[in-house]
């Protein structure tokens, strides 16, 4: 059988991790991990598994290479199983080896739960691979340069303090030329919601707050955006392993919230951020629950629409398919919703195969595609199973509520040749909707 | 990693396709990306876009933000978008020669 010692890729981050290493190094940092923050969840999935194979055809890796070495409990048995069987002590370059697979051949979808029938969560495993990388000083170099960027300025994407105000008033005023009485509205009290983005937003592809603060006008809510860090709902931290950068940065987040004494927060279309938001960072610091309320813009559409807030001036006549993100599906069960929002926009939904909580992954998630170009190749032949999928719809339009599944869909799409494009639900609603004619 | 040859000159080029080293940007390497990025043709715009993003990167280590290409050039988003239809982190930088943004894009 091949193993990822077959398919090496080399990568600054990686290879100048590991140089640094020794095996009683890596063995005291194993040992402290797993004494420390694992405790009886790893060891019961270390002891559970029958090695029953059921996980491997839930995984598109395996179902795109058809090579045995991509199938969960593979990845498992390559990372964690290793490590546990030396109790620690392993040749650093054991270590190269579970960081290109937990970095960069798993996208913690969490498919593959609903195929174990003992429930194991390899998502989990992976995520703790990753975490001993990242004690460790072993990760791809792209993706840490976005952790280096929130630990620096609390967003992923070195975006300065003073450019956020100014970005968003710039796009108050673009907006302000099609829709006069526009605001976005900086820091204000007691709004009943607080919006946050990721940093991809300001920094490139503004039209999204554009056309966010366009509903929002439209739909004649009382909403607000931080002037402050602490608007980057993104988490790249997450996703190397670096708990206590993702921490600060949750912490921030709903910090940032609480200040302004908003009702709720409401998160723009994108999946790893609410995982992070919702899922993840409330668990490390510690909280019960969320101390604000936090929705994603999937969930608060529904809302808008139920209340009669979005008006159409028609539907969206051409056929379009869904894409279920892992992490607001799996994550948090939003599926119906998603299916009634985009019912709601367009005439013609054509289902893709399988599709809701058994959807295939879109392989950017989990931090993939930010580990950056030396990975690509392998995550877009890791998805020709996806790409089947999409072409088997015969639709050209897809509808995706996230930013990572864009990315990666898109490149399948443009690997594969698939004529198809994709839309966020803002982009359809911002096209189709009633827009408020100027007073 | 894979090389481009195109019109004499020879790039080594990311699996994104984006240059692996500034240094080696040319007029060729603009030329080369203009199609695959669908831009029909060259206008003094694009090249005020790529001045600006390759000025800004030698002083900064780092793309501009959108809003900061806006203010400096005088386009609106749209217009950038326009001219870049891959969008400034994607095509514009690409034909700058700059290395792949890193983050979500």
């Amino acid at each position: 059988m091949k193993t990822i010692a077959d398919r090496l890729i080399e990568d600054v981050g990686l290879r100048r991790g590991v140089d640094r290493l020794t095996p009683e190094k890596i063995q005291k940092v194993f040992k402290e991990l797993v004494a420390g923050e694992c405790g009886a969840r790893m060891k019961t999935y270390m002891e559970t598994c029958v090695r029953c194979g059921m996980c491997a055809k839930a995984c598109h890796y395996y179902m795109s290479h058809k090579d045995p070495s991509y199938t969960p409990v593979a990845k498992v048995s390559q990372t964690m199983w290793r490590l546990f069987d030396a109790d620690g002590k392993v040749d650093p370059k054991v270590i190269y080896e579970c960081a290109q697979v937990a970095y960069t051949e798993c996208n913690l979808c969490r498919r593959c739960i609903h195929y174990c029938p003992l429930g194991i969560d390899t998502g989990y495993i992976i995520s703790v691979v990753r975490r001993l990388c990242h004690k460790l000083g072993v990760t791809p170099q792209y993706i840490q340069d976005t952790a280096h960027s929130h630990s620096a300025t609390m967003n992923q994407m070195w975006v300065k303090d003073d450019e956020w105000p100014d970005t968003l008033q710039w796009q108050e005023e673009e907006a302000r030329e099609e829709f006069p009485g526009l605001r976005i509205p900086l820091d204000v009290e007691g709004a009943d919601f607080m919006y946050s983005v990721i940093a991809p937003e300001p920094k490139f592809r503004t039209q999204l707050i554009y056309q966010a603060a366009a509903i929002f006008n439209a739909a004649g809510v009382s909403w607000t955006m931080p002037s402050t860090p602490g608007w980057d709902n993104s988490n790249m931290a997450m996703f190397t392993g670096d708990s206590e950068i993702m921490a600060r940065i949750e912490r921030a987040h709903y910090e940032t919230a609480q200040r302004l004494r908003v009702k709720r927060i409401v998160m723009g279309e994108c999946g790893h951020a609410f995982r992070a938001v919702y899922d993840v960072g409330n668990r490390w610091l510690g909280w019960k629950w969320h101390p604000v309320p936090v929705v994603h813009s999937v969930d608060f559409f529904w809302q808008l629409i139920q209340e009669g807030r979005i008006k159409l001036t028609h539907k969206y006549a051409e056929p379009v398919t869904i894409h279920d993100p892992c992490n607001i599906i799996r994550g948090r069960g939003l599926m119906e919703k998603l299916r009634e929002v985009t019912h709601f926009l367009c005439e013609n939904v054509v289902e893709m195969t399988p599709n809701r909580e058994h959807n295939y992954c879109c392989c950017a998630g989990g931090g993939v595609i930010n580990c950056g170009p030396p990975f690509k190749n392998v995550r877009i032949v890791g998805n020709s199973i996806k790409a089947e999928q999409l072409k088997a719809t015969g639709v050209h339009t897809l509808v995706a509520p996230c930013h990572n599944c864009h990315g990666g869909l898109e490149d399948i799409i443009s690997k594969f040749g698939l004529n198809m494009h994709t839309k966020f639900l803002g982009d359809l609603i911002y096209e189709l909707m009633e827009k408020p004619e100027a007073e | 990693m894979a090389t481009v040859e195109y019109k004499g000159k020879t790039f080594e080029v990311d699996e994104d396709g984006f240059l692996q080293k500034f240094e080696d940007w040319t007029l060729e390497w603009v030329d080369y990306v203009k199609d695959s990025e669908g831009i029909k043709e060259l206008t003094p715009e694009h090249n005020k876009v790529i001045e600006f993003l390759q000025d800004y990167y030698k002083k900064n280590g780092i793309a501009p933000m959108v809003r900061i290409l806006s203010k400096v050039t005088g386009f609106k988003l749209k217009h950038i978008y326009e001219l870049f239809p891959s969008g400034p982190g994607k095509g514009a930088c690409k034909m700058a020669g700059l290395p792949k943004p890193t983050g979500c894009v």
